[in-house]
């Protein structure tokens, strides 16, 4: 049975390649200059890592809608692109313009209908469209938030921005590196740690009032939104923790059935690894899901004071 | 279900009975050109690191949407270190007057100052009114959000306008009126 | 002037279609063809030799910016599974540092408001005001110093901007109590100013 649906899936027509476009492919970004250097060569030229300010679109080139409709509200999405494949290239803005009539209501929708219709090399992290998921986190119009919950503007005089996440090495276009805010993730423990066995050996259970506690943490999807708006973060990301860390901290500090509070405030009881926190407040401003990490390290620095 | 699947194409193909429709399986596989090759661990890690070195940083404090979170937190550093500079500045000068032969104690500055002309008197006055009421009053939200007050985004909305407001205010009361 | 324009001159001649074997990565389509129709017929050796490669070079750095301490390179640790290092505990550094700085900013509060509204001088209440300010100054630029001189990118300017702190604030404490001994008090002295 299945040998006959990978049959009948090779055969229909959905999956072929035109042959004809096999031939024409060729570069799409127009500006770069030094695509042909040899990478060592490229190298030499530029640091790349002082750069964080793009070209701006001025000074690239628009790609414009395939097919405008007849009454079309084409709007103008300005998108950072950065291609690893010429590591010497200045990362840029990218110009797009695209009928919202055909395209879906979310930022989203933009960028897929751009990477399927206009732009196949643009890349960006997506996977359930439905803000659950935390992969489409991105700096949109300058505000982070995910790709998927963002409507897009309707006024079409007004562009729109896309930037990735801000303060993050990127990997590619919008694709920024989390490496280390993973590894930041691990660092807390993020699991339940208990030496004692329940009573009666079965599951250990809460009272309501302790679960309830957790509401309001244990919704984080770790889209890093609010780690990477924060300043203090920007500044300090190797070893501030970072808003989203501290709150998944906090949701295992909170936990009733967790017995190794004390190990985890002393592991955070340190200038850098808290109390970099200001209190500048953007994460609970940008958070996608309607959290309040600023409301958890302010938990975690009351339950550490005077003590 | 494969027999449902067989039909639907049948359908598709009685539909469009064409022989171009109907390419053999191998032809319309996109064919990759570039070559692969087996690397190492270590390899593998090497290309990683380099490639991670040549990675820019995103843009950030230049793309960040003004918000009324993060400006005022900017501005209360700010005035905070002019409020201190001055401080210590002060201080500094105060030690070395003697040294110096210069006149820092209070009869002679306010003597001083009594000489100006009242529009540098009330400029003086507003640099130092404006970022003291604003540290003032932002120190006040700080404090409240140390205990776990108004931590909701409304809140922290409503109390920054407001401590924008009471700045304005209270520092023109005080350059103006005082 | 000629210096800034020139190189934007020559940016419009480099954008040109490179099609390089090692891009073959994308569809081209119509529309991005026509965004730049007449470049598409001149060949793109021919132009790039035609230019010499210094000028391209410039035309590169000519848009680039200094920075104050830009972000270093990306190197990572350990491999990924690994979590970043917890550094031991420093309550003196974490939990008693923020706590105190919490208490003198809360005591500033009346110590500030209440010389001024009463219109009394307590020359003790003066002195209490002139430390926690000295105090609360010295925290605040100590957080600056953390935040903006991080410790791993340059250890000395931390350690040196720290030591002068230090010795400023030192130098503050002791300027504050000859004002305060030989002169009015500083809020006396403030009061005073403000209506000179």
């Amino acid at each position: 049975m299945a040998a006959t649906r990978t049959l009948a899936r090779l055969a229909t027509r959905r999956i072929a390649a035109r042959p004809a476009s096999v031939f024409t492919r060729s570069f799409a970004s127009v500006s770069d200059t030094h695509a042909r250097d040899p990478l060592s060569k490229a190298a030499e030229k530029i640091d790349p890592k002082v750069i964080t300010k793009p070209i701006p679109e001025s000074q690239t080139s628009t790609i414009k809608e395939p097919e405008p409709g007849k009454d079309a509200k084409i709007k103008t999405f300005h998108i950072y692109r950065w291609n690893p494949d010429e590591p010497s290239s200045k990362p840029k803005m990218q110009t797009y313009t695209l009928d919202l009539n055909k395209t879906g209501p979310m930022m989203l929708d933009a960028l897929i209908r751009i990477k399927n219709e206009v732009d196949p090399t643009l890349t960006f992290r997506r996977s359930c469209r439905e803000g659950i998921c935390g992969s489409c986190a991105m700096n949109i119009d300058g505000v982070n938030t995910l790709a998927c919950l963002c409507r897009i503007p309707t006024e079409t005089t007004k562009e729109s921005r896309i930037y990735p996440l801000p303060h993050m090495y990127v990997v590619k276009d919008l694709v920024p590196d989390m490496t280390n805010f993973y590894k930041q993730y691990r660092s807390v423990k993020p699991y339940l740690q208990r030496e004692t066995a329940s009573p009666d050996g079965r599951e250990f259970r809460q009272s309501k009032e302790d679960r309830r506690k957790l509401d309001g943490l244990y919704e984080c999807i770790l889209c890093a939104c609010c780690s990477t708006s924060c300043p203090s973060y920007w500044w300090n990301q190797e070893e501030y923790l970072g808003p989203a860390v501290l709150l998944q901290s906090y949701r295992w500090i909170a936990d009733s059935r967790d017995e190794k509070k004390p190990e985890r405030l002393d592991a955070l009881n340190n200038s850098m690894s808290l109390y970099r926190c200001h209190t500048i407040l953007n994460c609970s401003r940008t958070c996608p899901k309607g959290l309040n990490p600023a409301l958890a390290i302010a938990e975690i620095k009351k339950s550490m004071a005077f003590t | 279900m494969a027999s449902q699947r067989i039909f639907q194409l049948g359908l598709q193909r009685a539909a469009a009975p064409s022989f171009a429709t109907l390419r053999p399986a191998g032809r319309m596989v996109q064919r990759r050109f570039a070559a692969t090759q087996k690397v190492t661990d270590t390899e593998a890690h090497a290309i990683l690191a380099k490639q991670r070195i040549q990675r820019p940083v995103s843009p950030h404090l230049a793309i960040y949407k003004p918000q009324i979170t993060w400006i005022p937190s900017m501005f209360n550093r700010i005035t905070g270190v002019m409020l201190s500079g001055g401080l210590y500045l002060f201080g500094f000068a105060y030690l070395a007057a003697p040294t110096f032969g210069w006149h820092l104690e209070t009869p002679s500055l306010v003597a001083a100052v009594a000489s100006w002309p009242v529009a540098v008197k009330l400029l003086a006055k507003a640099t130092v009114a404006f970022p003291f009421f604003m540290h003032s009053i932002n120190g006040l939200r700080h404090l409240a959000w140390d205990v776990g007050i108004g931590f909701t985004n409304k809140t922290v909305m409503q109390t920054g306008w407001a401590m924008i407001g009471l700045t304005v205010a209270t520092s023109l009361y005080y350059t103006l009126l005082v | 002037m000629a210096s800034i324009m020139r190189p934007s001159v020559l940016r419009q001649a480099c954008q040109v279609p490179v099609t390089s074997q090692r891009m073959l990565s994308t569809l081209s389509r119509t529309s991005i063809k026509s965004s730049s129709p007449l470049s598409q017929h001149l060949r793109p050796s021919l132009v790039r030799t035609a230019l010499p490669k210094s000028t391209r070079i410039a035309a590169f750095h000519a848009t680039q910016r200094k920075q104050i301490l830009p972000a270093l390179p990306q190197t990572v640790e350990g491999t990924a599974n690994d979590p970043t290092p917890v550094p031991e505990p420093e309550p003196v550094h974490g939990s008693y540092h923020w706590s105190f700085e919490r208490i003198v900013s809360a005591g500033l509060i009346p110590l500030t408001v209440a010389p001024f509204a009463a219109g009394s001088l307590n020359p003790v209440t003066d002195s209490i005001l002139c430390a926690l300010l000295v105090i609360h100054s010295h925290i605040g630029f100590e957080a600056c110093i953390i935040d903006y001189f991080p410790k791993r990118r340059i250890p000395t300017v931390q350690k040196a901007s720290m030591w002068a702190l230090r010795i400023g604030t030192l130098t503050l404490g002791v300027a504050l109590y000859s004002f305060e001994t030989n002169d009015v008090g500083i809020t006396e002295a403030v009061t005073r100013l403000w209506h000179a």
